[in-house]
């Protein structure tokens, strides 16, 4: 049997998954970037081959993907997170149904990614270079709550009252804004539902960029936070879906990527 | 593989009430918090807004509704046959972002806005009949796509020049329609009495008006003007006999402050009269710009504020044809809107505050797509110049960023303002 691993090294986290010949996900893991990504990716991927009992050899291609992707040069491929998350996505909503737009919230940008009936990328819209409704976002205002950011989701739920808006658009800006907000001793859970539709709003523009439409699939560490993945929802009119393990879609469907590459290659 | 996330997912309409909900809530909760000496009989008209615009309670239940579209629809005439006038003309960006799908991009925001609401049919008091006088082009054009809404939507001829007897005479003409017209929906007869009672009524409620407004003559001024047009936004829909006593209560309370020297401003902060397209709620961006900036407006000229209650009708002999008369021509003459063919009124207006009031200077805003008063900055500006009165002319729309570049020019402004106090001295 051989393995395929896809490495997605992102700006705050390292997504790593190997799959079978059959592209069955055998495992995965996430650590940190921290400030060597490719020590670090080197360090996980190993981590990962001894937690499934595997050798090195037998790993028979590897794709990496997200921003540090050009850093991990011991890759056979490698190919941008957008064709990435678009095939992962696919994969893992299997059983939902078919996928027609992606949103995935990363920790320095976000993007919404439009899909044909074969799953190819159409068209796609990202954020400005900016945290604005970014993951680094929801980590500035958890710090600032004092809160974990992944307590963020229960506070949502428990606002009693308007949820307060955050108008600033900049994440620095957003910040001195909630110092306002708690200066004025509003309550933390109408703030981080206020912050939540604020990202929301962001969002929903982007996708509607790319154009509306049912079956919406939702990823990136951010869609862990129910509080969120509730206000697109509101801001967007439908449901979307959201994978067990939102954070390594990108990564699955590099590992996908390189079972068809592989034996394109050897056949 | 998927997380469970069943939670209820908003209507629009839900989805819309919120959206309103926290733009008014962060309005009121700036207004509430972020100014020095804070007036406690303001809480009335703070929890108003609040119970509409965030609870969406419903104030006339029980009450038809007449909804009008500009000031020239006399609330005498309503009052005196049992309705609700309730004043449509919107503030919410939330509202303005769905009225784009049914106007031109290039369209003044507020009008977007009321045809927004009207698109959504999420009226806290939902109107029964709208009465729109034709004034500028957009309302008046806006007319036919409330009504294939499927609204009873009544338009009232409305002159453009009001200079001559000629138009005196059609809007009197279009005045006594719009009263028969009302009268045959409400089935009630507009009496003598009647009418006499809600003249006096609408009187009151403008001397209160006034008196508050000789409060922000002082040299110390003891309301903001964020507050006054709070005030005076809540005539649009608020049961008038509550708002008589709240503002009573309001006057009272000003009354005191002025004895103990309370001022909500610094000492040397500019005294702005404010002109131009009308802050309604929560459309409050320039003036809480101004005055977040240490300017403070003692007073306005515009139509959600000091034209609504400026002038009184004024009658002579209390019949019914004199009455008539008198409320139309309250309508008509006093009238500084830009829609007028000539506007002369409108920078005497102006001029004559800013000396009643002792201002520094004059904001002139107007809504980006709001033709009239963009077109009349030029002529009120050349006046302004020429009296040696500082003014800052101003666009911006209802969209809740584009406050950056905005504070600072208002903040420039300010600041020379105080330079010129100074060098007079």
């Amino acid at each position: 049997m051989k393995y395929f691993a896809g490495i997605d090294i992102g700006s705050t986290a390292i997504k790593i998954s190997i799959v079978d010949e059959n592209k069955n996900l055998m495992g995965f893991k996430i650590s940190a970037s921290g400030s060597m990504f490719y020590k670090y990716a080197q360090e996980t991927l190993d981590a990962l081959i001894s937690e499934l009992k595997l050798n090195n050899s037998d790993i028979a291609y590897i794709v990496a993907t997200g921003y540090g992707r050009k850093l991990y040069k011991e890759a056979d491929e490698n190919i941008s997170e957008i064709t990435a998350n678009a095939t992962g996505a696919r994969a893992a909503a299997s059983e939902f149904g078919e996928i027609k737009t992606i949103i995935n919230i990363g920790g320095q940008d976000s993007k919404a990614i439009s899909l044909d009936s074969d799953g190819n990328v159409i068209n796609f819209a990202m954020n400005d270079r900016c945290a604005a409704g970014t993951g680094k976002f929801l980590d500035v205002v958890a710090l600032k709550l004092e809160l974990e950011v992944d307590t963020l989701g229960e506070y949502h739920f428990k606002t009693q009252g308007t949820p307060l808006s955050v108008s600033s658009t900049c994440a620095v800006f957003a910040e001195s804004e909630i110092i306002g907000l708690l200066g004025n001793n509003h309550s933390v859970a109408d703030i981080v539902c206020g912050v939540h539709y604020s990202i929301a709003k962001r969002i929903v523009k982007l996708v509607k960029r790319v154009g509306v439409k049912e079956g919406i699939y939702f990823d990136g560490g951010p869609a862990l936070n129910a509080g969120l993945v509730n206000a697109i929802e509101n801001e967007i009119g439908q449901k979307i879906f959201v994978p067990q393990n939102p954070q390594i879609t990108t990564s699955f469907g590099a590992a996908i990527i390189g079972v068809d590459s592989y034996n394109y290659e050897n056949n | 593989m998927n997380i469970e996330t069943n939670h209820h997912i908003e209507s629009p309409k839900e989805k819309q009430n919120r959206h309103k909900a926290m733009e008014a809530i962060k309005l009121l909760n700036t207004l509430r918090e972020d100014f020095k000496a804070p007036i406690e009989s303001m809480e009335y008209f703070y929890d108003l807004f609040e119970r509409v615009h965030c609870k969406h309670e419903s104030l006339h239940d029980d009450k038809t509704k007449i909804g009008t579209m500009c000031i020239q629809i006399p609330s005498e005439i309503i009052y005196a046959l049992d309705g609700i006038p309730i004043r449509l003309c919107n503030g919410f960006y939330t509202d303005d972002e769905i009225g784009s799908d049914f106007m031109p991009q290039k369209a003044c925001p507020l009008i977007k806005a009321t045809v927004g609401h009207f698109a959504s049919g999420n009226f806290s008091d939902k109107p029964d009949i709208v009465f729109s006088p034709t004034t500028c082009d957009q309302k008046t054009k806006a007319g036919s796509t409330i009504e294939s809404f499927g609204y009873k939507f009544i338009d009232v001829d409305f002159p453009r020049t009001k200079e001559s007897e000629a138009s005196r005479e059609y809007w009197r003409r279009s005045v006594k329609q719009f009263a028969l017209e009302l009268s045959k929906f409400q089935g009630k007869k507009l009496t003598k009495n009647n009418l006499k009672d809600t003249i006096k009524k609408i009187g009151y409620a403008q001397s209160l008006y006034n008196k508050l407004s000789d409060f922000r003559k002082n040299e110390i001024v003891p309301i903001l003007g964020l507050d006054v047009f709070l005030i005076t936004n809540a005539f649009f829909f608020d049961k008038i006999d509550n708002w008589i006593e709240a503002t009573q209560k309001l006057i009272n309370e000003l009354e005191i402050r002025a004895k103990e020297k309370i001022s909500v401003t610094g000492k040397s902060s500019p005294r702005i009269i404010y002109t131009g397209s009308p802050p309604i709620f929560p459309n409050y961006k320039i003036p809480q710009i101004i005055e977040e900036s240490d300017g403070i407006i003692v007073a306005d000229e515009t139509c959600s504020s000091n034209r609504m209650f400026n002038d009184m009708v004024a009658v002579d002999e209390w019949n019914i044809y004199d009455m008539m008369d008198s409320i139309s021509d309250k309508y008509l003459k006093a009238c500084t809107c830009p829609i007028f063919t000539k506007n002369e009124d409108r920078i005497r207006r102006v001029v004559q505050l800013v000396k009643e009031y002792k201002a520094d200077g004059v904001i002139y805003q107007a809504f980006a797509g709001c033709t009239v008063y963009e077109m009349e900055q030029r002529s009120v500006l050349e006046a302004m110049e020429k009296e040696g009165i500082p003014i800052l002319y101003l666009e911006s729309d209802y969209s809740p960023s584009q406050g950056g570049q905005l504070s600072t020019r208002v903040e420039a402004f300010i600041e020379s303002l105080k330079t010129r106090r100074r060098n007079k001295k």
